[in-house]
């Protein structure tokens, strides 16, 4: 074996693809046992398992009988691409099965009987043989002793069968397969599949080609990517001109798998394919080898697949923290952050627990919790690499340790089990050994023991805390050491939990075994990026950074329960782990667009709040609730009064007063869910107070003048340069989008809202001033914008983004028309029906120059909205920037948490935006707009339990839905109902047309 | 045992560089080795010297060449010099001292004419650009003010051409922000303190100085006067009032060892292909 083959060999792979006639076993009468034992021994380690075959199930199945227990899986995908059976305890479950119609089945037979015509009149006898499952096969030597040769002999067989077409003056089987594939043509197959192994030609509608595909993409949707794929089969090289059977595996998304020949290849292998030869006992090998790298503990590979890996470089203590922070692992519950397992002092190891909070006030803030990922040595150097598979959320560090030699190391946050932390490690003994699984981060608050073989900690927050259990397993041969390390955290806001429930989790967790773990986080994993990817091709670096943001966006929030989703999530300290207007309009729609169980925890979140909202409201003599510009524990507003601004001077910290939008931002936050899920149970249900009491705020609050219009005092709006103003267009117009849209559900479900006071809403939101002009189309941003010093920030500081503030100075920017960010265009973003129609691109084009993009979730709603007014180029821009924010720290804050509205304001950018998507009562409605440089976009969401997905061409449009569901393109006439088989339109000028 | 050389003419500044020698001299757990650079009388070094109580060794004729040669020494880890005026440059910092800062790559301090007199090393105020040249160069020094207990006051001024893009909530971002600053530029840990400011650094640098009472300015510099290089430290020492420790940035890190970037910058991040 040479040493490239060594080399691409001497790993764990994830799963095995392979044909099974001459590769698995040597013919169908061969005993198949020890083949048997090792793949139900890989399934039950995890390992995937994909035979393909020409043959039936009877056949396969009846010669392997293997019955694997999982969490591995066996798939036969047989019938030469035609049929795919899953394999469990009970024997083979039919999955998929390629149906012939009639018209397609007499098109097959007249394409065989053509082509035994054909081959008749230049002198060659063939015999249909069979009429299998969607094929017919020719065979080319119907003599005795060729009637069934064993794969050993296929340089004799081809030798007798070529011997045969040069007598009949037939050059070699290509010759046959062309013959064949015109018939099939001419009988109306329009995409005949013809294949020969020498003895036969066949004609069908189905090959290897799409066993191969389905196993991939199958194989995919397990988490597993095709760098974790074997492929092998023993007919790879060509043969007698023809392509070798086997070589229809290597469908283009094979073309990063490790592909082996165990055949005799007569005539070679194609490039890229390793010759091992040694037929199925080399595999048979192959595949114990395997196992054994798993019974001994092996790592997986972190898969550097195309768009999804982030990798850092060695160690820079300057940027180390901010670098650990893009590297953080959270399953929703738990966050930990990406730092190097070996202590080194630029680095801080911090693991946050969701929604566990400690102190009183503006001081409330995450607990930290002990660390699982520490291993007991130091980086003194800057020898480590880290590669993070964002698709399978699992993180690989190699770690070289000079004299003690290379570690290294797997670690994830297991999303299928919130709680549940996992690590694996490589190294020398001496390296490995003596680590306790758990560290204190802060031992003044931590109480650390040890009860047998666990390690167990208690960390107190308020009244809650979080308990946390971990153990250790290692592996030893001579000086070289693997461990597995599990740790499982329970946390309670209210009740410092015990023991008992972490240390019961971690033995089940143990009892499961990392392969199994592993198995249910990737797939786990893989389910959340079925619904959530965003594919842009034309732009890798863009690519990246949008899967860097969905990635953190669902690992930051739980799908359970309550979330309480502060604004850097689980990965950093900053803002002390509030919870702001961030969660609700950035962060929310993207979660109830992709998996609405988690937007759901986050409105119980805001539920569970309530009665503080409410006693807020009436502590200002107001009705209803209010809830706070920062939240946290109780959801009493949390926001500190004062700070000291850059320029050392201490202001009065004034957003918890006045930034009241926040009580219509929850308000939309729960029609968003409802709109996006089709919950209508949530709004007329328990979800019914965040519409309605928020309502009975607003109404409380405005105030009508004597001419009878509506006012809100003293606020501020999202614009924070300017505070208090009255009447901010962004507050109005949502209080408006409020009453109403309470108003509209009272109406179809009174529940205990009397009509009087329903009407009293829609007077309220008819009454609301909001500062729109007809006569400029523009919106005054609040009274007296504009009689302010008409300001162009665009002009003063070219470069923007910019923290006005400091350019020009707090009290110059209260002066200015200097807006902090989108503020009356959030309107046109949000609540586009509440706007005058057409008037997004008067705005834009006035207000944009006028904003200073100082907010970090500016630029994104900014791309979003110029991609809307049809400038897509302009979008692309601003939506670079949103998605550069963490990873090129432009906040120099990133260290201390990610910036999670950022990331959600870049998938509304792609979905609102560039897709046009919204939710509307009918249909969801789609207005993609492509800019120039991109060649396409791809993107999925769940539409009222409908998974729809679109691919958006420059001049195409193609939409499937799963189930089917009603589906609105702007430009076409009416809604279509779109099939899980999906619809293609056409774009004509400035509309669609659905093509035929 | 190692040395802070205090160079002393037989002017009014005498004392001062004495006494902010023998403060120095405490941070680096050094002894004061006083030097006398005789150009005439020595009576009023040598009371400086008597004051402190130090012995004072003179340099006599051409005293540039041997104090650098002096300051050279393994065992000098500091040098404390004199300044004259009030305009920077030959006449006013003095040949010596401007021959020496730009000859001897260890940390220097000028003291002004009306230096303290009795010195206290209470609060070193450093200066901090945002790259990892700078805060190298004054690393060490700012460790030693900690272990000594010397308060500690990193400032870092905005230029115009360096304002942050973001600033988001004001009531937590500076803190987030001031955090990680000082984890990337400043060892020193919890003791120490940060103050931000924007406009021209050197302004700012004089008139925090003067704010927070520092006791020396720490400046990290490249050792080059050439045009258009040093600004601030031109500035700082034309104005302060206080001494004025120049720590020359090491030459691995001045010669590219490190990015020059400002504070917030690519992380670097490879993308997988």
């Amino acid at each position: 074996m040479g040493v490239a083959t060594e080399v691409a060999l001497n790993r764990r792979f994830e799963a095995a693809v392979f044909d099974w006639d001459g590769t698995a076993v040597p013919d169908r009468e061969a005993p198949a046992g020890p083949l048997r034992r090792v793949i139900e021994r890989l399934c039950e380690r995890g390992f995937d398992v994909g035979v393909v075959s020409g043959t039936h199930v009877d056949n396969v199945d009846g010669q392997l009988l293997a019955r694997p227990t999982g969490p591995g899986c066996l798939y036969l995908c047989l019938n030469r691409g035609s049929e795919v059976f899953a394999v469990g305890p009970d024997g083979p479950r039919l999955l998929h099965r390629r149906v012939a119609s009639p018209e397609e089945e007499a098109a097959l037979t007249a394409a065989a009987e053509l082509t035994v015509e054909r081959l008749a009149v230049k002198g060659l006898h063939a015999e249909i043989v069979a009429r299998r499952l969607n094929r017919r096969k020719i065979d080319l030597i119907s003599e005795p002793e060729w009637a069934d040769p064993s794969k050993g002999r296929i340089a004799e067989l081809l030798e007798a069968v070529e011997t045969r077409l040069r007598r009949c003056g037939i050059a070699d089987l290509s010759e046959i397969v062309e013959v064949a594939r015109t018939a099939a043509t001419e009988a109306g197959l329009a995409d005949a599949r013809v294949t020969s192994d020498a003895k036969h030609v066949e004609i069908g509608l189905t090959d290897k080609s799409d066993s191969a595909r389905w196993l991939l993409e199958r194989l995919w949707r397990r988490g597993i990517g095709p760098r974790g794929v074997l492929i092998a089969g023993d007919e790879l090289g060509p043969l007698g001109g023809v392509p070798g059977s086997d070589s229809l595996m290597l469908v283009p998304e094979a073309s990063r798998a490790v592909v082996v020949s165990v055949g005799v290849e007569p005539l070679g292998v194609p490039d890229g394919v390793l010759a091992l030869g040694g037929g199925p006992g080399r595999f048979l090998g192959l595949l114990e080898d395997q196992l054994a790298r798993r019974e001994q503990r092996a790592l997986p590979l972190v898969a550097a697949e195309s768009g999804w890996t982030l990798a850092v470089e060695g160690l820079d203590p300057e940027l180390e923290r901010a670098q650990a922070a893009l590297l953080t692992l959270a399953d929703g519950r738990i966050g930990t952050s990406g730092c190097p397992v070996a202590a080194h002092r630029a680095a801080v190891p911090r693991v946050l627990a969701a929604d566990l909070y400690a102190g009183e006030g503006a001081e409330t803030m995450l607990v930290p919790c002990p660390a699982w990922n520490l291993l007991e040595c130091e980086l003194d150097s800057g020898g480590i690499s880290r590669a993070f598979d964002l698709r399978a959320g699992v993180l690989r560090q190699e770690i070289q340790l000079g004299d003690r030699g290379p570690l290294s190391v797997i670690l994830f946050s297991s999303l299928a089990r919130p709680g549940t932390a996992v690590l694996r490690a490589e190294g020398s003994t001496q390296l490995l050994e003596g680590g306790t699984p758990l560290v204190a981060t802060e031992p003044e608050v931590t109480e650390l023991g040890r009860q047998g073989r666990f390690t167990l900690a208690r960390v107190g927050a308020g009244t809650g805390g979080v308990a946390a259990a971990a153990l250790e397993e290692r592996l030893e041969w001579e000086a070289f050491s693997r461990i597995d390390r599990l740790a499982v955290y329970r946390a309670d806001p209210v009740r410092l939990p015990g023991l008992d429930a972490a240390l019961a989790d971690l033995v089940e967790a143990d009892r499961a075994g990392f392969d199994r773990l592993l198995v249910e986080h990737r797939c786990a994993w893989a389910r959340r990026w079925e619904d959530a990817d965003v594919v842009i091709e034309g732009d890798p670096e863009l690519q990246l950074a949008v899967r860097f943001a969905l990635f953190h966006l669902m690992a930051s929030v739980a799908d359970s329960g309550e979330a309480a989703v502060g604004a850097r999530g689980l990965s950093g300290p900053a803002y002390r782990g509030h919870v702001f207007w961030d969660s609700e309009i950035f962060i929310l729609p993207f979660l109830a667009a992709t998996h609405p169980e988690a937007a759901r925890a986050m409105l119980e979140y805001r539920l569970r709040r309530l009665p503080a909202a409410r006693a807020a409201a009436q502590a200002q003599g107001r009705a209803g609730a209010r809830f706070p510009w920062e939240s946290a524990a109780v959801g009493a507003d949390v926001t500190p009064p004062s700070a000291h601004d850059r320029t050392g001077r201490p202001i009065p910290i004034r957003t918890g007063e006045l930034e009241e939008h926040i009580v219509a931002d929850v308000a939309w936050a729960a029609a968003c869910y409802a709109d996006w899920s089709g919950d209508r149970d949530f709004l007329e249900g328990v979800g019914r107070p965040l519409l309605v009491e928020t309502a009975r705020y607003w109404a409380s609050r405005l105030r009508v003048d004597g001419a009878g219009r509506g006012h809100i005092y003293g606020v501020i709006g999202p614009d924070e340069y300017h505070e208090p103003v009255d009447d901010n267009a962004y507050t109005n117009v949502m209080a408006r989008w409020n009453l109403r849209r309470a108003a509209e559900l009272v109406g179809a479900a009174p529940g205990g809202v009397t009509s009087d006071e329903r009407e009293s809403w829609l007077r309220a939101a008819g009454s609301l001033v909001d500062g729109y002009h007809p006569e400029s189309g523009l919106y005054e941003q609040f009274a007296g914008f504009w009689e302010l010093e008409p300001l162009m920030i665009e002009d003063v500081a070219p470069r923007r983004p910019v923290a006005a503030e400091i350019l020009l100075g707090r009290e110059r920017l209260r002066r200015a028309q200097v807006v902090k960010q989108a503020d009356v265009l959030m309107l046109h973003h949000l609540v586009p029906d509440e706007v005058a129609p057409g008037s997004l691109l008067s705005n834009l084009l006035f207000y944009e120059p006028r904003t200073a993009h100082g907010s970090s979730l500016s630029p994104g709603i900014h791309a979003a909205l110029f991609a809307r007014a049809g400038r897509p180029d302009r979008a692309v821009e601003r939506l670079r920037i949103a998605s550069r924010i963490d990873l090129d720290d432009l906040t120099g804050t990133t260290a201390e948490g990610l910036h999670l509205a950022a990331m959600g304001s870049v998938w509304q950018a792609l979905a609102f935006g560039f897709a046009g998507l919204r939710p509307t009562p009918e249909a969801l409605q789609v207005d993609p707009r492509l800019p120039a440089e991109w060649t396409a976009m791809e993107l999925c969401v769940r539409f009222r339990g409908s998974r729809v997905c679109l691919r958006v061409e420059p001049s195409t449009l193609t939409v499937t839905a799963d189930p089917e569901t009603a589906v609105f393109v702007v430009g076409t006439a009416r809604p279509i109902v779109v099939q899980p088989s999906g619809a293609r339109l056409e774009r004509r000028g400035e509309s669609w047309e659905v093509a035929r | 045992m190692t040395r802070v050389i205090a160079a002393l003419d037989n002017s009014a500044v005498a004392r001062p560089v004495l006494e902010t020698a023998v403060g120095i001299a405490s941070l680096y757990r050094a002894t004061v080795d006083a030097v006398h650079l005789r150009e005439d009388s020595a009576r009023t070094a040598q009371a400086a010297a008597d004051a402190v109580g130090v012995e004072l060794r003179s340099l006599a004729g051409d005293v540039l060449g041997p104090l650098i040669e002096a300051g050279r020494e393994d065992d000098v880890v500091a040098m404390v010099i004199g300044t004259r005026g009030r305009r920077f440059g030959r006449r006013s910092l003095g040949h010596v001292a401007l021959e020496l800062i730009l000859a001897v790559a260890k940390p220097l301090v000028l003291v002004p004419p009306n230096g303290q007199i009795p010195f206290e090393l209470a609060r070193v105020l450093v200066p901090l650009d945002g790259t990892r040249a700078t805060a190298v160069a004054v690393e060490h020094t700012v460790e030693l003010a900690c272990v000594a207990g010397v308060e500690v006051i990193v400032l870092h001024v905005y230029g115009e051409e360096s304002l942050p893009l973001f600033s988001d909530q004001p009531q937590h971002e500076l803190e987030s922000w001031a955090r990680e600053f000082l984890a990337r530029y400043s060892p020193g840990g919890p003791g120490v303190r940060l103050e931000v400011r924007v406009g021209v650094p050197a302004e700012h640098v004089l008139r925090v100085a003067e704010e927070t009472e520092a006791s020396v300015i720490a400046l990290g510099w490249s050792q080059d006067l050439s045009a258009g290089r040093a600004a601030v430290v031109r500035k700082v020492l034309e104005h302060a009032q206080i001494p004025v420790l120049l720590v020359p940035i090491p030459t691995r890190v001045a010669s590219g060892g490190g990015p020059e970037e400002p504070h917030a910058g690519t992380l670097g991040l490879l993308i997988q292909a």
